[in-house]
């Protein structure tokens, strides 16, 4: 498994050199099929990075109906982190790939919508624990804060496009509180493929000091 | 600005919601609301009863092209465009909108609605057309909001004279271009406002008004209240919604959207190359027109076949509409059809004598009174502004 994953990165960054060198927009069929590979592997992060930092201020729909080769997704990405989104450069690194491979110009009209299992997956994996929640500490909650809900939430928490969460009502209704930032509500979206159990309750315990 | 509380979203939302109905636009909202999740959004566009959904959020609609068929759009069926969607409500109510010039002005002023209702009112029937409409018929594509025919509309704008609002303030001598910016907001700060300008000329030109009304009733959220600019002849990037400031300056607006967006190349650019030449704002229309019915893909008995559809060139009057079902080998002229208005489109009728069963395209292309002809496909630029190329449906004639 590893040594197939690392000859996919190998793969990946090979076309990433010829394409960057040649400004190539062709794909021959072979390398589409690599493509394809890259792309499945990559969706999981990819599609999480997607809901989590892009659809913040636009919906994926714009995203999935274009068709760029390769330069013109790093510049797109690339505009979109100047502008402000969340994004480091590992993560806008792996957005590019994932997105160069699904969403070029030889792909067709229609692509498959993004993954619906991470949604399906979701409550076996980040439904709070039978036995109880997680502990939450607050310090490390700042963190993670700052870097997932500030964009919308504002700085301290104090609102902005989003609602002001510090001593929000929400706090104390801790079912509705995990409901919201599992599966979203309303303009906001489902978190629960990108924030941990662990990193949900640091935030929350971190809104609790605010 | 700031929500407080966290109620109030839902009664923000519930009130876009009621606007939206109003608008007939309600089909819209289930998937409004469902909008950041993405693990719910298919790659493909979803019809509504009356708009064509290209982005959930912020909200990018375009108008199916059989609407075409009357010359008013109906406010309900007009296409929708912003790059951050409708302020909040706050921001625009009555006791809180107002419109600010400023700049090189000799007193700035300050204007509620009532006071703009109070001056002299201009109605104008105007196509407005966003600069990426055809854009998904560029190849190789480009990036953006893939519009396909219909991000395009003819209207009926009611409002007062630009000219006699800055006429209130005072122009000085150094002015050369009037900025816009509207109350819409970005999600976050750090993203570029919607910052433009148009040249003094056009904004003191007497056709050039600021909007309050929209086929004859208020202007509605989706289309800027309460007050938008429009710019008859120019492309839709120049008509700001939600205005409420206007500076008068000596330079064009700084920032992303004047300085890198919206501008197409002064020199014809190699297919797929990104731009570094010298480039120019999206300012004029170009000839074009669109075929409303029959519809793509429609199946009509041989016999008369009614093509119509309609044509604009912005500040140039349309003098010719040709038809051609040969792939362009040979055209029909059309005729002209109903209201002719300077800024509206006009309407073009031909009757079809299809005689054998098969599959047909129907291409149109239009020429305006400066001889600028429709060409087959439009100069490919990096961004997919001014598609005009030849409007194309394909319809299949079975046996009478």
């Amino acid at each position: 498994m590893n040594r197939q994953a690392s000859g996919i990165r190998r793969g990946g960054a090979v076309l990433f050199m010829i394409s960057a060198l040649l400004g190539l927009a062709v794909i021959t069929s072979a390398e589409e099929e690599n493509l394809a590979t890259v792309s499945v592997s990559l969706a999981p992060r990819a599609e999480g990075l997607i809901l989590a930092r892009c659809s913040v201020c636009h919906s994926a729909d714009l995203i999935v109906q274009q068709r760029l080769p390769l330069v013109r997704w790093e510049a797109t990405v690339e505009k979109m982190r100047h502008w402000g989104a969340e994004i480091s450069k590992d993560e806008a690194e792996l957005l590019v790939r994932y997105l160069s491979a699904r969403y070029h110009p030889g792909a067709p009209d229609r692509v498959p919508p993004l993954n619906h299992e991470i949604g399906k997956t979701e409550p076996l994996t980040q439904e709070p624990a039978a036995g109880g929640r997680m502990v939450g500490v607050a310090a490390r909650g700042a963190d993670i804060f700052a870097h997932n809900c500030q964009a919308c939430h504002g700085t301290g928490a104090m609102g902005g496009m989003g609602p002001k969460l510090a001593k929000n009502p929400i706090l104390t209704q801790e079912d509705l509180f995990w409901e919201t930032v599992l599966h979203g509500r309303g303009p906001m979206p489902a978190w629960g493929s990108v924030l941990n159990q662990q990193e949900i309750a640091d935030i929350h315990a971190w809104l609790l000091s605010q | 600005m700031n929500a407080t509380g966290s109620a109030a979203p839902t009664s923000r939302r519930s009130m876009l919601k009621t606007l939206l109905q109003g608008l007939g636009l309600g089909l819209v909202m289930p998937n409004l609301h469902r909008s950041a999740n993405a693990g719910n959004e298919s790659a493909g566009t979803r019809e509504t009863a009356s708009l064509t959904v290209r982005v959930t959020h912020p909200l990018d609609a375009e108008t199916p092209v059989r609407e075409f068929t009357s010359f008013l759009t109906p406010t309900s069926r007009f296409f929708v465009r912003s790059h951050f969607g409708p302020p909040p409500p706050e921001a625009i109510s009555q006791a809180n909108w107002r419109l600010r010039v400023g700049g090189l002005v000799e007193q700035s002023r300050e204007f509620t609605l009532k006071d703009l209702r109070h001056m002299e009112s201009v109605t104008i029937t105007a196509v407005v057309q966003c600069s990426g409409n055809g854009r998904a018929h560029h190849r190789p594509k480009v990036p953006g909001v893939q519009w396909d025919r219909g991000a395009v509309g003819n209207a009926q704008w009611t409002g007062v004279r630009l000219h006699d609002v800055l006429g209130q303030a005072g122009i000085k001598e150094q002015a050369h271009h009037v900025q816009f910016l509207g109350a819409d907001r970005p999600v976050v700060d750090s993203v570029p406002l919607f910052v433009r300008s148009i040249p003094l000329n056009k904004a003191l030109h007497p056709d050039t008004i600021l909007a309050y009304e929209m086929n004859g009733r208020p202007l509605p959220l989706l289309h800027g209240a309460p007050l938008r600019v429009i710019t008859p002849g120019w492309m839709a990037d120049s008509c700001t919604k939600w205005l409420t400031d206007i500076t008068v300056q000596t330079e064009e607006a700084k920032g992303y959207y004047m300085q890198t967006a919206y501008r197409v190349p002064t020199r014809p650019v190699e297919p797929g190359t990104s731009s570094s030449g010298p480039s120019t704002p999206v300012e004029k229309m170009i000839v074009k027109s669109l075929v409303a019915a029959p519809q793509e893909g429609e199946t009509v008995k041989a016999g008369s076949i009614t093509i119509q559809g309609v044509a604009w060139s912005g500040e140039a009057k349309v003098v010719k509409v040709e038809v051609s079902i040969d792939e362009g080998k040979t055209w029909e002229p059309a005729r002209l059809v109903g209201e002719d208005q300077p800024y509206a489109w006009r309407q073009w009728q031909l009757i079809w004598n299809a005689k054998t069963a098969g599959t047909f395209p129907i291409l149109c292309r239009a020429t305006d009174e400066r001889g600028d002809v429709q060409p087959a496909t439009s100069p490919w630029n990096p961004s997919g502004f001014l598609w005009n190329g030849w409007d194309r449906v394909t319809v299949t004639v079975t046996e009478a």
